[in-house]
C-alpha cells in the first residue's frame, strides 16, 4: 500500500513532465554505447558447432587424383562454352550433367524492373541419392556470372566435377541438386520461388517458368564463387557470405561448419565482408560488425545464396579471395566435406542461432546481447511520445508555476468539494484541455498515405528518370512540412498530439522491425532520432536550428549521402536502380521502411517545427 | 489274409499320405530373374513360392509354409496378406516399366494390406487388424505396430483380392496401412530369410546379403499370401506364400571390393578421355560418357556365389535362374546346367545341388537398348509446394506416355495433421470419374482420398489441392521434431485397357511435411519464464499507475446501462399498454422511469466532477497544494 501511495503521489509531480526528453536522450546514448560495447570479449562469444550430428571435418575427403585432370578439362570446356551463344552454352552444360548421370532440366526466367529486363535460364541437375528416399535435398550452386558480374569459370567447373564425383557415392541421405543460374541474384531467386510453388502466374514485372523437375524439402545450399579463368588462379582465403534477403541469416551452424572445415581441416583462412586482414583487435571487430549491420540493413542479395534464406533454406557462398597457395582441389575438398556434414543432418538445421552478429569468422554476438540496442533506440521515441501525450492534455502554464514555486505568483483558486471535505486548489490545475484528436489523426493518416507516392516513384520510374524522381521527392519533402503547417493551423495541443501519435507509431514499428531485421531498425532509429527531440517553439532561432537538423537527417538527403559515401563510383542512378530492383524483384522491405515509416514520421516532425513558426507569427 | 490286411493297412495309409502329399501341393519353388538395365544397372528378382493345402493349414500341418506366419494369419483370420519393405527409387525414365507391373512392390518404407474376415462386425476387423500388425511387427522386427487407426485406410477401388476366396469374399474387409518413415534394413531381411525352407543357407537365397541388398538403388521385399484354387488339383485349394525380393543394383558400385567400398577417384589410366578435345593432355582429361555395361560376375555383384541348390522336391524341368541378355552375348556359367529354350534372349540355369553357382559376363559395348524396354504405364510425381508453417499445397503430376487414354485409381492416405481443403481440389486436363473421400478425425483417423480418373492420351494431368498444417500437442512430436513428418506415397493403379481385373501399380515417392515445431530448447523455456515474470510485474505496476481508486458509491452508473434500462422500460411500457395494463404494473414502470430519468443527471454531475480533474486518487495531493496556497 505504501508503494502504491508513493506511486500515486508521483503522478502529479512536475518533475515527470520535464523528464521524457532527457530519458529519450539517454535511450539514444545507451543504444549507441551498447553497440560499441559488443566487440568486447565480455559481450561476444567464440562460435561453436551446436548440432551434434554435423561432425564437421570428421570425414576423410577423397576429392583429388584424376578428378583434378577432369576439373582442368571441365574448366577448359566451361571457357569454350563461354565463347558460345547462350543456347549452346546451356546445352553444353546440360550434356555434361546428363553424361555424369544426373537428371537434368532448365528453367527460363525474366524480370522487368525500372525499364530494365533481366533474362536468363537456370540449368540444373539432380544427383538422386542412390539410397535416399527423395524427401530431402541439398543444393550446390555455381552461378554462371558471379555477384561482381565476372564469369565464374572455375566455380562452375568445380561444381560440375563435384557433381560427377558425388554421383558415385552411395552414402547420400539427401538428393544433391546442382544449380547453375545465369546470374547470381535473379536466377536463384526465380528458381527457389518456383521450387516452392505450383506455378507462378506471370505478371508485368516477372515471368518465371515452373520447374519441370523437383526433389524433396531443401535443407541447405552452398554456393561457389571462384571466377579464375581457364589457367587457374590460386587463392589465399575464403570469404564467406551469409546475408540473406531482408537481413535474414542462415543458421549459425552452417557457417561454423564451413569455417571449421576450411580453417581446421584444410588450413584455409576464412574472412567475412572482405576484411582480408583481421587482427582480432577491437577496431577490426567493430569494422566487421559495421559491415554486417550495413549489409543486413540494406537487405539486398549479397550473393547467390541470399534468395534461399527467406524460404528457411540455410545457405552460404564460399568466395575465393586473394592470391595464395590454395588451389581448386582444396576448395573442392572443403565443399565435399561440407556436403558430407550436411548429409549427416537428421533434422533441419535448427540447433544454433538464427539471429547473430559476427565479429570475425569465429566470434559472434548472440541476439540477447545485441537486441536491446535497437529496442532502447525505439524506446526513445515511445518515451517522448508518452511525455507529449500527457503534456497535450494540460495547459502548459501549469508546469512552470508548479516547478517555480506557487507561492510567488498569484493564482486563481477554486474550491473542490468531495463528499463532506472541501479543498482549495489552483484553478488551472483542475482545468484540463479536451484533446482534439481528429485533425492530428487525420493528418497523420494522410502523411502516411502520401508516403506511398515517393515509394511508387522510386520503384516504378524508368532508369533514366529515377534520379529526377528523387530530386523531385527531395524538393517536395522539404517544402511539404512548411506548406502543411501554414495550411493546417495546429494549436499547441494538436501539434503535441500529432507528434505523440507519430512517435508512438514509429517506436512500435521500429521495435517490431528490430525482431525481424535488427540492423535496419537500428539504422533507421539512429537516423530518425532527432524526431524525438524537435518541439514546437516560438523562438525563431530554435526553430531554424531544429529545421536544419531535420533537413540534414531527412530520408532523401540520406539517400544522397549514402551514395556519396558508399558508392561514389556507381552514381546515383545505379544506386536507385538497384534499390528499385530490390523492391520489385527481390521483395526487399528497405524502401517501404524508408518511405512508408521513416518519411511520414519525418514529415510530421517538420510540420510540428513549422507550426511553431506559424504560432510565433500569430 | 488277416495278417496281410493288417500289414497292408499302415502301408496303404503311408501310401495314402504320400499320395496326398504329392497330389496336394505341399510345394516349394524358387527362382531368380536377372536383367541388365541401362546406366550399368542390373535388375534381380528373387521369387520363393511355397504352398500348403488349406486343409493342412487349418489343421496346423506345415511343410514349406512358414509356421510362424501361418499361426498369425490363423489367429487374426487374415485371408490374404500383402507386406512390402521398400527402399530407394525405381528410375522409370531410364529403366522403363516397373517389374511385374509394380504389383510386387510397395511405397518407401513399409506397406501392408490385408483382407481380414470381419465376421459381419464393424469393430472386429479393426481388432484383428491391430493384432495382425502387432504380431507382424514382432515377426519382422519392423515398427508395424505404429500402423494404428490414424494410419489405416480402407481403399475402395485400389486393390482387389488376388486369391480365390469363393463364397467368403463378401465377408472380407480390406485394410491398408503405410509407414513411410520406416527404414528398411538387415533386421528386416533376416526374419524374411528365416521364413524360407532353406533359410538362406542354400539355393539362390544365399545371394541375399544385407550389404549388397541395401546398397541397391532400389529394392523391395514382398510377402504375399493368398488362397489359390486350381482346377487341376481336383478343386482343392492351397494357401500360397510368395516371398520376393526385387532389386536394381548399380553394377559398378556392387562390383567394388567389399573390404574397401570407397569410390576413390579412378586412376587416370582408367578414365576414358575424350581425345578429340584440343586441350586433352597429360593433366587434362575430359571424361567420355560411360555407356558400356561393365563386366560383372554374380559372385561379386552379390558378395558371394550361390551355394548349391535348395533341393526340395524339384521337378526335372525346373530351373532356378533366368538371365535375360541378347543371345550373342558371351556368358560363362559355373555350377549349373544350362537349359535351352526357344526364346532368344532368355537363358535358364538349373543349379547343381553341391557346387556353387556363378555367372560372369564380359563388358558389353552396346548395352541394353532403352527403346526395347517397356514404356511405363504412367509417370507420376508428387510434391509439396508452398512455404511457411501454416499452409501448403499438394501437387501431383501424372503423365500418360501412351497413345490411348488411361483410366486409373489414385489413392492418398494422409495423416490427420495434414488437413486438405477439398474445395481447392483441382484436376487439370483430366476427367474425374469418381471420388471416395473419408475426412480425417483429429488423432483418430487419417484422410482417405481415392479418385478414379481418366487421362487423355499423351498428356500430363496435374492434381492439386491446398492443405492446412495442424498444430500438434507438444508430447506428440517425435524426438527428431525438426525433421518434419513423412507423408505416405500416393498409390496409383492403372486399370487395364479392357477394364477388367488387374492393372499395374505406380507409387510416388514419400514426402516430408514440416509442421510448426516449438523450440524445445532450454533458452526457450527461460524466455517464457522471464516473459511471464515481466508481464506480471509490468501488469501490476501499470495497474497502479493508471487506475483511479474511488469509493463504491462514487462509481457513476454506466451510460450504456442507462440506455439499456430505458430501452427495456420502453418495451415494457409498450407491452403494458397493449395488454391494457393493470395499475400496479404501470406504477412500477413509472417508478422505474423516474429513477432512470434521475440517473443520467446524477451521472453527469459525477463525471463532470471527475473530468474536472484530476482523478480522485489525487485528492491527497490537491489537499496538500491547497494547504500550501492557504
Amino acid at each position: 500500500m505504501a508503494l502504491s501511495a508513493r506511486l500515486l503521489a508521483l503522478r502529479g509531480s512536475p518533475f515527470l513532465y520535464k523528464l521524457p526528453p532527457y530519458l529519450s536522450a539517454l535511450c539514444v546514448l545507451v543504444g549507441i554505447g551498447w553497440i560499441l560495447l559488443l566487440p568486447l570479449n565480455e559481450y561476444s562469444r567464440q562460435t561453436y558447432v551446436s548440432e551434434n550430428a554435423i561432425l564437421p571435418g570428421q570425414v576423410h575427403t577423397y576429392f583429388g587424383g584424376s578428378e583434378h585432370n577432369i576439373f582442368r578439362a571441365f574448366r577448359q570446356e566451361v571457357y569454350a562454352l563461354s565463347q558460345q551463344p547462350e543456347d549452346a552454352r546451356q546445352a553444353g552444360i546440360l550434356k555434361i550433367l546428363a553424361d555424369s548421370g544426373l537428371k537434368t532440366a532448365s528453367q527460363p526466367y525474366a524480370y522487368q524492373v525500372a525499364g530494365e529486363s533481366i533474362n536468363g535460364t537456370n540449368v540444373y541437375g539432380i544427383v538422386q541419392g542412390p539410397r535416399a528416399d527423395a524427401t530431402e535435398a541439398m543444393i550446390l550452386l555455381a552461378a554462371w556470372r558471379n555477384f561482381d558480374d565476372q564469369i565464374n569459370y572455375s566455380g562452375v567447373a568445380l561444381a560440375l566435377t563435384l557433381a560427377r564425383y558425388f554421383s558415385r557415392w552411395s552414402i547420400w541421405s539427401k538428393d544433391i541438386i546442382l544449380l547453375i543460374p545465369s546470374d547470381s541474384t535473379y536466377g536463384p531467386l526465380a528458381w527457389v520461388d518456383a521450387y516452392h510453388s505450383i506455378s507462378i502466374p506471370p505478371t508485368s514485372s516477372r515471368n518465371i517458368s515452373a520447374l519441370p523437375l523437383k526433389a524433396g524439402a531443401l535443407q541447405a545450399a552452398v554456393a561457389l564463387d571462384y571466377p579464375a579463368g581457364p589457367w587457374g588462379q590460386r587463392f589465399s582465403s575464403l570469404d564467406i557470405l551469409y546475408d540473406g534477403l531482408n537481413g535474414a541469416l542462415p543458421n549459425l551452424d552452417l557457417l561454423n561448419t564451413a569455417v571449421s572445415i576450411a580453417s581446421g581441416q584444410m588450413g584455409i583462412a576464412c574472412t567475412l565482408h572482405d576484411h582480408a586482414t583481421h587482427s582480432d583487435s577491437y577496431r577490426d571487430r567493430l569494422s566487421v560488425l559495421a559491415s554486417g549491420l550495413a549489409t543486413q540493413s540494406l537487405g539486398h542479395a549479397t550473393g547467390p545464396h541470399s534468395a534461399f534464406i527467406p524460404y528457411h533454406v540455410d545457405a552460404i557462398t564460399l568466395k575465393t579471395v586473394g592470391d595464395g597457395w590454395h588451389d581448386e582441389m582444396s576448395l573442392g575438398r572443403v565443399t565435399e566435406s561440407v556436403f558430407r556434414s550436411i548429409n549427416n543432418l537428421l533434422e533441419h538445421l535448427h540447433q544454433s542461432f538464427f539471429f547473430y552478429i559476427l565479429l570475425n569468422a569465429n566470434r559472434f554476438v548472440s541476439v540477447g546481447n545485441y537486441l536491446p540496442a535497437a529496442m532502447v533506440l525505439a524506446g526513445s521515441f515511445t518515451t517522448s511520445a508518452l511525455g507529449l501525450w500527457v503534456l497535450s492534455g494540460r495547459d502548459d502554464v501549469l508546469v512552470a508555476p508548479l516547478a517555480g514555486g506557487l507561492a510567488k505568483q498569484k493564482v486563481e483558486m477554486e474550491t473542490v468539494k468531495l463528499g463532506g471535505d472541501m479543498a482549495l486548489v489552483p484553478k488551472r490545475s483542475v482545468q484540463t484541455i479536451e484533446r482534439e484528436l481528429f485533425v492530428p489523426a487525420l493528418l497523420l493518416l494522410g502523411v502516411h498515405i502520401l508516403g506511398y507516392i515517393p515509394l511508387w516513384l522510386m520503384t516504378s520510374l524508368n532508369r533514366e528518370t529515377l534520379a529526377l524522381g528523387l530530386h523531385l521527392t527531395t524538393a517536395v519533402s522539404l517544402i511539404l512540412p512548411i506548406s502543411l503547417a501554414t495550411t493546417i493551423r495546429l494549436t499547441r495541443s494538436q501539434a503535441q498530439i500529432l507528434q505523440s501519435l507519430s512517435l508512438i507509431l514509429l517506436g512500435a514499428l521500429l521495435a517490431t522491425l528490430a525482431t525481424l531485421n535488427f540492423s535496419l531498425a537500428l539504422v533507421i532509429g539512429l537516423l530518425a532520432s532527432p524526431l524525438a527531440f524537435v518541439r514546437r517553439s516560438s523562438s525563431s532561432l530554435l526553430t531554424a536550428a531544429q529545421a536544419l537538423s531535420l533537413a540534414i537527417t531527412s530520408p532523401p538527403v540520406a539517400v544522397y549521402a549514402f551514395q556519396r559515401v558508399f558508392y561514389p563510383a556507381a552514381g546515383l542512378e545505379k544506386l536507385l536502380l538497384e534499390l528499385a530492383k530490390g523492391w520489385s524483384a527481390q521483395g526487399v522491405w528497405l524502401l517501404w521502411v524508408a518511405w512508408g515509416v521513416w518519411w511520414p514520421a519525418w514529415v510530421v516532425g517538420g510540420v510540428v517545427v513549422g507550426s511553431g513558426v506559424m504560432s510565433a507569427r500569430r | 489274409m488277416h495278417l496281410s490286411t493288417l500289414l497292408s493297412l499302415p502301408a496303404s495309409l503311408a501310401l495314402l499320405t504320400l499320395a496326398t502329399v504329392y497330389a496336394s501341393p505341399h510345394s516349394y519353388t524358387e527362382h531368380l530373374h536377372l536383367l541388365p538395365l541401362p546406366q550399368s544397372h542390373l535388375h534381380a528378382h528373387f521369387n520363393f513360392t511355397a504352398t500348403t493345402p488349406l486343409s493342412a493349414y487349418e489343421s496346423s500341418h506345415f511343410r514349406y509354409f512358414p509356421r510362424s506366419l501361418a499361426q498369425i494369419l490363423q489367429h487374426t483370420r487374415t485371408k490374404e496378406l500383402h507386406l512390402r519393405f521398400t527402399t530407394g527409387r525405381w528410375d522409370d525414365e531410364s529403366w522403363g516399366a516397373r517389374p511385374l507391373d509394380g504389383t510386387r512392390e510397395g511405397g518407401t518404407g513399409v506397406e501392408l494390406w490385408a483382407w481380414v474376415d470381419g465376421g459381419g462386425s464393424k469393430t472386429v476387423p479393426e481388432e484383428r487388424w491391430s493384432e495382425l500388425v502387432n504380431s507382424l511387427s514382432g515377426l519382422f522386427c519392423a515398427s508395424l505396430n505404429f500402423i494404428d487407426s490414424t494410419k489405416t485406410v480402407r481403399p475402395v477401388r485400389l486393390f482387389e483380392p488376388e486369391g480365390d476366396h469363393g463364397s467368403e469374399k463378401g465377408g472380407l474387409q480390406l485394410l491398408h496401412g503405410m509407414l513411410p518413415h520406416e527404414v528398411v534394413c538387415t533386421e528386416n531381411l533376416t526374419p524374411f530369410l528365416k521364413l524360407l525352407p532353406c533359410k538362406g543357407k542354400a539355393g539362390i537365397s544365399t545371394l541375399l546379403d544385407g550389404h549388397k541388398l541395401f546398397d541397391a538403388t532400389w529394392q523391395s521385399m514382398a510377402i504375399d499370401v493368398r488362397p489359390v484354387c486350381g482346377a487341376a488339383d481336383g478343386g482343392e485349394c492351397v494357401l500360397e506364400i510368395q516371398q520376393s525380393v526385387s532389386m536394381a543394383l548399380s553394377i559398378p558400385r556392387s562390383m567394388r571390393d567389399r573390404h574397401d567400398p570407397i569410390p576413390r577417384p579412378a586412376k587416370i589410366e582408367d578414365v576414358q578421355c575424350d581425345e578429340s578435345k584440343p586441350w586433352n593432355g597429360h593433366d587434362t582429361c575430359f571424361p567420355n560418357a560411360v555407356t558400356d555395361e561393365p563386366a560383372w560376375t554374380l559372385s561379386k555383384v552379390f558378395g558371394h556365389a550361390a551355394k548349391g541348390a535348395c533341393d526340395l522336391e524339384r521337378n526335372d524341368q525346373a530351373f532356378d535362374v533366368t538371365l535375360e541378355v541378347p543371345s550373342d552375348r558371351p556368358v560363362n556359367a559355373t555350377g549349373a546346367s544350362e537349359l535351352t529354350f526357344p526364346s532368344t534372349t532368355r537363358r535358364h540355369y538349373r543349379l547343381s545341388a553341391s557346387s556353387s553357382f556363378d555367372l560372369s559376363l564380359p563388358a558389353c559395348p552396346s548395352p541394353v537398348n532403352p527403346m526395347a524396354l517397356f514404356t511405363p504405364p504412367l509417370y507420376a510425381t508428387r510434391q509439396i509446394a508452398g512455404h511457411g508453417q501454416e499452409r501448403g499445397s499438394m501437387h501431383t503430376t501424372l503423365r500418360n506416355p501412351h497413345a490411348h487414354p488411361l483410366t486409373l485409381v489414385y489413392m492418398e492416405s494422409l495423416p490427420w495433421y495434414l488437413r486438405p481443403y477439398m474445395h481447392t481440389l483441382r484436376l487439370s486436363n483430366g476427367k474425374q470419374e469418381k471420388l471416395y473421400y473419408t475426412p480425417a478425425l483429429d488423432r483418430e483417423r487419417g484422410t482417405h482420398l481415392e479418385l478414379v480418373l481418366t487421362i487423355p492420351a499423351q498428356s500430363t494431368t496435374t492434381l492439386t489441392y491446398d492443405f492446412e498444417k495442424a498444430v500438434l500437442r507438444y508430447t506428440e512430436y517425435p524426438p527428431d521434431a525438426n525433421r518434419g513428418f513423412d507423408v505416405a506415397p500416393a498409390v496409383v493403379r492403372v486399370l487395364s485397357e479392357h477394364g477388367g481385373f488387374g492393372g499395374s501399380y505406380v507409387r510416388t515417392t514419400s514426402l516430408l511435411l514440416s509442421l510448426p515445431t516449438p523450440d524445445f530448447s532450454m533458452p526457450y523455456n527461460v524466455i517464457i519464464l522471464t516473459s511471464t515474470v515481466i508481464a506480471l510485474g509490468f501488469g501490476s505496476l501499470f495497474n497502479l499507475l493508471t487506475r483511479s481508486f474511488v469509493l463504491a458509491e462514487e462509481v457513476p452508473p454506466s451510460p450504456l446501462a442507462g440506455i439499456i434500462r430505458r430501452a427495456r422500460d420502453a418495451v415494457k411500457g409498450l407491452l403494458g399498454k397493449k395488454t391494457g395494463g393493470d395499475e400496479k404494473e404501470s406504477k412500477a414502470a413509472d417508478a422505474q422511469a423516474g429513477e432512470t430519468a434521475e440517473a443520467p443527471s446524477l451521472a453527469k454531475e459525477r463525471t463532470d466532477g471527475k473530468a474536472n480533474g484530476i482523478a480522485n486518487g489525487h485528492a491527497d495531493l490537491r489537499e496538500r497544494k491547497a494547504r500550501v496556497v492557504t
